[in-house]
């Protein structure tokens, strides 16, 4: 295959890029590049930057340093337009064709072809036929059938065909087969080829390792911001790949809480629902047991189950060895679960409201019985979660939305403070935070669970899942496929079983 | 409550530069009588205005509550018509009034419920809802109105008395009053309140809190119907008789006076001071307009430029302060 194309120019250079957000740099000085013709995956956890650098070639970020080269030549790219005159698109994980709208009009959706001011459609099915044709995708002929009656396979070859319909040369994919069928990988992986052969370079991101190396020409890796290496597929060595991805020789700086663990808290018995397929775990009282899994693996589902938001079908959940029943999140916070969801803009916070507002929502029982509201309870309740999470405001009515990322999330697990809970569940505890606040988060968790709490910590940060529970279960594809004391399992080991692949 | 008059702090500016220009322009507009006059003119107004405001508070909206009111007056007045005329019967007054309140819960409930349990918009539910109510009131009296009789004294006396001997309030005006304490309260003073803020600010953020979000919801379309019975009887014993074409259009103004006063459409914002100065500001074009002998086509564009001003100020204002 490599040798269809002999003399491979190189397409697309980027030489020291680096990227800082507030300082902590996301990028740091990555050198890449991508030749004609040629399938470059970017592989690394989450986290790594991998992201950060498609968005600096989408145009959506711009960089503080190093630069770009296209053809060997210096380019700026200060903004999505600029990214599409340069011929870079990027497909991203959440498909925006649109669902109400023909193959072929999304194609041309924004450029459709016309005459003196009328639509001409006839030519548009047209041009999109021939651009299937000479793309080879087969699938998504005949162009006229409405998108939202395709799946969602043949809807990303669509976005290809779209992104390849004005004469782009770098394609980036994002985790494209993140929601596909292994048929539809299949077919896509066809597509890709062909698109190989034409001369398009593609950048390819996922954390599949399986699928990369059957695909890919090169890897490269990141992780925390700085690119690691890169290996022709043919030479890949994957102890190696994956001890580049995870390893660091950092010691573990969160310092873990004794493990002292007492009487079992909260004990599923296979629980299943449309995304949870049969899980059964126990957690003690002054245990952290670490939930790991790669995005996509259906935890915040199992989160959701357990606190009542999805319903179960099936299985049973105790609390203190007591069956309980729990078909709303009031149910769970009446048995003492409580949930720290992972998006806390969406599902978390009242971004218009105060942060006092948001503190003492989940009480307004506890001060406001029926009629008139209790101030100095109200006070008291935000002060304690102020003061038991630390956080920094100087006036607790100032409007949510105006603090820190680190803050908001201390403020969506102080808020659970006033009476607290048996069963803590924290969804990707430190998304979004800072490093500081990070160590900060991690301190003042281990003080909950030498107090006495059981946690269960959701991550897809290996390092920091194993660093900071005592126990870790291993998920994937909605259930648990084992656990282990975190001491006895290096990420390495993790990594690998996470991803399929015995390492 | 430092806060809150800081917010409407402007729209009382508004209101109180409306009133010195009519004051101006029409002779004797600013008299007691005059005023309670205009008082009286916008408590129908404004007692739906605070139903409609809690269902935008928390992201919905309820536009049956013009149809709504047509029904529960002409329900009411077709039971209190089977008293004939004899002298009215305290009785059969009490069992009409809860009939239409219970009319009127109904359809609150049937509102609430398909918001809550459906992923239908509120906006098609009640437009839905409103045409059912309407041609409910059609079924009475063959369409046509049905007077009140003189005898029902008390049903009368509702839209139409005056109280506090000198000062002579009328009526509606008192009960306005109250309902805007007793909705105000609950708004701004109870746990109900609090969950009404947090659903039209963030309804998922609500769920995760542990919020009954259905049962919020419902009691939020009930006790705005409710509010609009209430409405209804003032309405009907104004009009000195429940016709079934009454209402038209009230959701709108009602609409109007909620949007005026402060509330997002967003969710999420707004106040019961806000509404209530709203429907005042709406009450004052009205009268003023009518008294400054303006023609009632051009009495209409300029409260559609004054609500289109009104907004965008407001939202204006919101952006820049975030």
């Amino acid at each position: 295959m490599l040798s269809s194309i002999p003399q491979q120019h190189t397409l697309l250079r980027l030489e020291g890029v680096t990227k800082r957000f507030g300082g902590v740099p996301a990028l740091d000085s990555v050198d890449f590049n991508l030749r004609e013709g040629e399938i470059h995956a970017l592989l690394g956890e989450n986290g790594a930057g991998k992201s950060t650098l498609i968005k600096i070639l989408a145009g959506i970020y711009s960089l503080d340093c190093g630069c770009v080269l296209l053809h060997e030549k210096t380019i700026h790219i200060h903004g999505i337009s600029d990214a599409d005159r340069y011929g870079i698109r990027v497909i991203h994980q959440e498909l925006s064709l649109a669902p109400n709208l023909s193959i072929a009009e999304n194609i041309y959706l924004g450029r459709e072809p016309h005459r003196w001011g009328w639509l001409n459609r006839k030519k548009m099915m047209e041009d999109a036929d021939a651009l299937a044709v000479r793309l080879e995708l087969n699938e998504i002929r005949p162009v006229d059938r409405i998108v939202s009656e395709l799946s969602v396979g043949r809807r990303q070859l669509v976005e290809i065909a779209r992104a390849l319909s004005c004469e782009s040369k770098i394609l980036i994919l994002d985790e494209p087969t993140s929601s596909l069928s292994d048929v539809e990988t299949e077919a896509l992986f066809a597509a890709l080829r062909n698109l190989r052969a034409q001369g398009v370079g593609i950048i390819y991101i996922s954390h599949r390792l399986e699928e990369i190396i059957r695909l890919a020409d090169r890897i490269t890796v990141l992780r925390d911001g700085q690119a690691i290496g890169t290996q022709p597929v043919s030479q890949v060595d994957r102890r190696e790949l994956v001890r580049w991805m995870v390893g660091r020789d950092i010691v573990d700086h969160f310092h873990r809480s004794e493990y002292d663990p007492g009487a079992v808290a909260l004990e599923a018995r296979d629980v299943r629902n449309k995304w949870v397929n049969g899980v059964s775990f126990e957690v003690r009282y002054g245990e952290i047991l670490g939930l790991a899994g790669l995005v996509g693996a259906g935890r915040s589902e199992l989160a959701r189950a357990l606190f009542g938001i999805d319903a179960i079908d099936e299985g049973e959940i105790r609390i203190d060895g007591t069956p309980v029943c729990i078909n709303h999140p009031w149910d769970a916070l009446g048995v003492g679960i409580a949930l720290v969801p992972e998006d806390r803009r969406k599902d978390g916070l009242v971004m218009i409201q105060s942060l006092a507002f948001n503190l003492a929502l989940p009480w307004t029982r506890e001060w406001n019985p029926p009629f008139f509201p209790d101030r100095r309870k109200r006070e008291s309740i935000i002060q304690k979660a102020i003061d038991n999470f630390q956080i920094k405001t100087a006036d607790p009515e100032q409007c949510i939305d105006r603090l820190s990322g680190g803050n908001q999330q201390k403020a969506l697990v102080g808020r659970w403070m006033e009476k607290r809970p048996k069963v803590l569940i924290l969804d990707e505890p430190t998304r979004g935070v800072d490093v500081g606040a990070r160590e900060e988060m991690f301190r003042l968790i281990n003080q909950l669970v030498e107090d006495g709490m059981a946690i269960v910590m959701i991550s897809s940060d290996l390092e920091e899942v194993l660093n900071c529970s005592h126990r870790i279960a291993l998920y994937r594809d909605g259930r648990i496929i084992g656990t282990a004391p975190s001491d006895s399992l290096t990420p390495e080991e993790a990594m690998a079983r996470l991803a399929g692949i015995s390492a | 409550m430092v806060k809150a008059m800081k917010e409407i702090a402007p729209l009382l500016l508004a209101t109180g530069i409306l009133l010195a220009f009519f004051g101006w322009y029409v002779p004797n507009f600013l008299t007691l009588e005059n005023m309670l006059d205009l008082m009286q003119q916008v408590s129908v107004n404004a007692i739906m205005a605070f139903g409609i405001t809690l269902t935008i508070l928390i992201g919905g909206i309820d536009l049956s509550v013009g149809a709504v009111m047509a029904l529960v007056g002409t329900a009411t007045v077709y039971i209190l018509s089977f008293g004939g005329s004899e002298s009215q019967n305290f009785f059969l007054l009490v069992f009409a009034l809860c009939v239409g309140l219970g009319v009127a819960a109904l359809f609150g409930a049937f509102n609430g419920v398909c918001a809550a349990k459906t992923k239908m918009p509120p906006f098609i539910i009640t437009l839905a809802t409103m045409l059912i109510a309407r041609g409910a009131a059609y079924c009475f009296n063959q369409a046509r109105p049905i007077p009140v009789s003189d005898n029902q004294t008390f049903f009368l006396a509702l839209g139409n008395g005056r109280l506090f001997g000198f000062l002579q309030v009328p009526v509606p005006v008192i009960v306005m009053l109250l309902l805007f304490a007793l909705t105000a309260l609950i708004l701004h003073r109870t746990s109900f309140g609090q969950h009404c803020y947090a659903i039209g600010g963030n309804r998922e953020a609500a769920r995760f809190t542990g919020i009954p979000l259905a049962r919020r919801e419902i009691s939020v379309y009930i006790l705005c119907s409710l509010l609009t019975g209430v409405a209804g009887f003032i309405h009907t014993s104004q009009l000195y008789s429940a016709e079934p074409d009454s209402g038209n259009g009230f959701e709108l103004n009602a609409i109007a006076a909620a949007v005026v006063g402060g509330t997002s459409f967003t969710g999420g914002i707004g106040t019961m001071y806000g509404t209530l100065i709203g429907a005042i500001v709406i009450g004052i074009l009205d009268k003023g307009l009518n008294q400054a002998g303006v023609h009632f086509s051009i009495q209409r564009i300029v409260k559609g430029l004054v609500v289109l001003a009104a907004v965008y100020l407001d939202v204006r204002r919101r952006s820049r302060s975030s």
